[in-house]
């Protein structure tokens, strides 16, 4: 099977998946559909480039995917507005304990940073260990693990205050 | 395993629903690969790959076809769309466009909100210096990728109004103008307008509807690339200077606010809610044309810029600033004075 074969029938094989991955980290459609064009494109200018192929055409896009996303997120982030600051609250007791709101859960994870959600994302929705995340995101193992810890406490602490913040108003 | 865990996968999988289709993507790469083949002769053969028998992986194969002209167009000119072409000369006019808007909407917007199916741009360098002439054209691009962040930057683009004189240094320089070729599934068609000046002060047009935000500094790397680059995002580090938002011509903050960043030399504050009374306050002051400039009197004191984003589309950036006068501008509106905006915009920042 050549490059054009093999591009071909992962795309037509794996595509999907690829853009739920999108979606998973950049939480809109047509951001996501451009970045699985994009890396698309870097992956099949690079094996062009180089002449070979990669053994596991999924895992090199899906890489190629996640590390278009920290690029153009870190180009972004340079001059991004300062949304993640979270406003001062009281702390909630053991919120770890509490089902919080899936709506909010989700409006959370698209509030954290790229490298965080990067991280859940391949840990939680693709289901890889740290140690092939950080082969993905290019990193330590140790920094997999402070990332994913660091991502779910602001998650635990951005989701269960907004759904205090919800109580309230209803009141 | 705690909680959040398994409510972090549960929601994740809830949303693979909204994730696009690979179709989608394949019709993306299939219409891109489609306005490729006119003059890329010579190259098709050495790209046809047996069909393995699924239309869509046909579809992908086109896509290759795709990507390969993209990769190698770098050292030639890139083949032109399908239903567009590049015109030889530039007419007289920098927001000169060959044919008015077809098909499409090209009078409440620059360009339509949805996706194209392609994206010709064509250069004409020239200078600002000495007497219009018609500049030729000097190369064309088709921009392969990005064509959704190219519909969400350009049909967000405030509307110039009528009689609005903005001021602009005058430096004499090279500028290239550009025309925007968008074909539209369904046979529509638009061209915009716009240009890189050596003042930053070209806003753009489609023949219809003209534009005030200065794009051609992403025209310009979309041309290198091939690609519609991500939209630099507005924030409190140094001067904002985004091309704002459609609607803010007709109010100083357009309705849907969901929050409100303020920013001056010394903070940056990020307010979600009660924000209201502010921008009730803001959309009831007496506006004119904004000219993007003020006039100084006296010692300046205080200087904020309010971002105002929203769930979709830019945000709109107002520029509050004491002793310059007209105080409130949003680079489409101005007001004269901040007087009552002031102490509002000071509880906001030291509530209690």
């Amino acid at each position: 099977m050549d490059l054009d074969e093999a591009l071909a029938d992962l795309v037509a094989r794996s595509g999907a998946r690829l853009l739920r991955v999108g979606y998973q980290l950049t939480h809109d459609r047509s951001a996501a559909q451009d970045l699985v064009q994009d890396a698309l494109l870097r992956v099949y200018g690079s094996a062009r480039r180089r002449g070979t192929m990669p053994d596991d055409w999924y895992a090199y896009l899906r890489r190629a995917v996640v590390n278009e996303y920290l690029r153009t997120r870190r180009l972004r982030s340079s001059t991004e507005v300062p949304t993640d600051t979270v406003p001062d609250r009281p702390v909630v007791d053991q919120p770890e304990d509490r089902v919080v709101d899936r709506a909010d859960l989700w409006a959370a994870l698209g509030a954290l940073n790229s490298r965080q959600r990067a991280v859940l994302v391949l840990r939680y929705y693709e289901g890889l260990a740290d140690g092939e995340i950080a082969a993905v995101i290019g990193c330590r193992e140790a920094s997999v693990r402070s990332i994913a810890s660091r991502g779910l406490a602001a998650l635990r602490q951005r989701a269960v205050l907004a759904g205090a913040g919800a109580e309230e108003g209803r009141r | 395993m705690n909680s959040i865990e398994n409510e972090l996968r549960r929601v994740m999988a809830e949303h693979d629903r909204q994730a696009p289709s690979v179709a989608d993507l394949l019709s993306a790469l299939e219409r891109s690969a489609q306005t490729s083949w006119p003059g890329s002769s010579g190259r098709r053969a050495s790209w046809h790959v047996p069909l393995l028998a699924a239309a869509a992986v046909a579809a992908v194969i086109a896509g290759s076809v795709w990507a390969g002209t993209l990769l190698t167009g770098h050292r030639r000119i890139p083949p032109v769309a399908s239903r567009l072409s590049c015109p030889a000369r530039h007419g007289r006019a920098t927001l000169w466009v060959p044919d008015k808007p077809s098909g499409v909407d090209g009078r409440s917007r620059l360009v339509p909100q949805r996706t194209p199916a392609s994206a010709l741009i064509c250069a004409y360098a020239g200078t600002n210096m000495g007497p219009p002439s018609r500049w030729r054209l000097s190369g064309r691009r088709l921009v392969a990728a990005g064509l959704a962040r190219l519909a969400a930057q350009l049909s967000w683009q405030p509307r110039e109004l009528r009689g609005q004189a903005i001021m602009c240094t005058l430096i004499g320089g090279p500028q290239t103008d550009y025309l925007i070729g968008l074909a539209y599934p369904g046979g529509g068609t638009i061209w915009v307008a716009t240009a890189l000046d050596p003042n930053h002060c070209v806003g753009t047009s489609n023949g219809q509807f003209s534009g005030i935000g200065v794009v051609g500094q992403l025209v310009q790397r979309a041309f290198a690339s091939g690609r519609w680059p991500p939209r630099p995002v507005a924030s409190c580090k140094g001067r904002i200077t985004d091309d704002g938002r459609l609607g803010q011509e007709t109010a100083m903050v357009p309705a849907g606010s969901t929050t409100l960043v303020i920013c001056n030399a010394h903070l940056s504050r990020v307010i979600r809610s009660g924000y209201g009374r502010l921008v009730t306050a803001l959309n009831s002051l007496p506006t004119s044309l904004s000219t993007r400039g003020c006039s100084q009197r006296g010692p300046s004191r205080l200087h904020y810029q309010l971002l105002f984003a929203y769930p979709k589309g830019p945000p709109v950036v107002v520029d509050v600033m004491k002793g310059c006068f007209p105080e409130i501008d949003n680079f489409s509106l101005q007001s004269g004075s901040a007087n009552r905006i002031f102490p509002i915009i000071g509880r906001l920042v030291h509530p209690g």
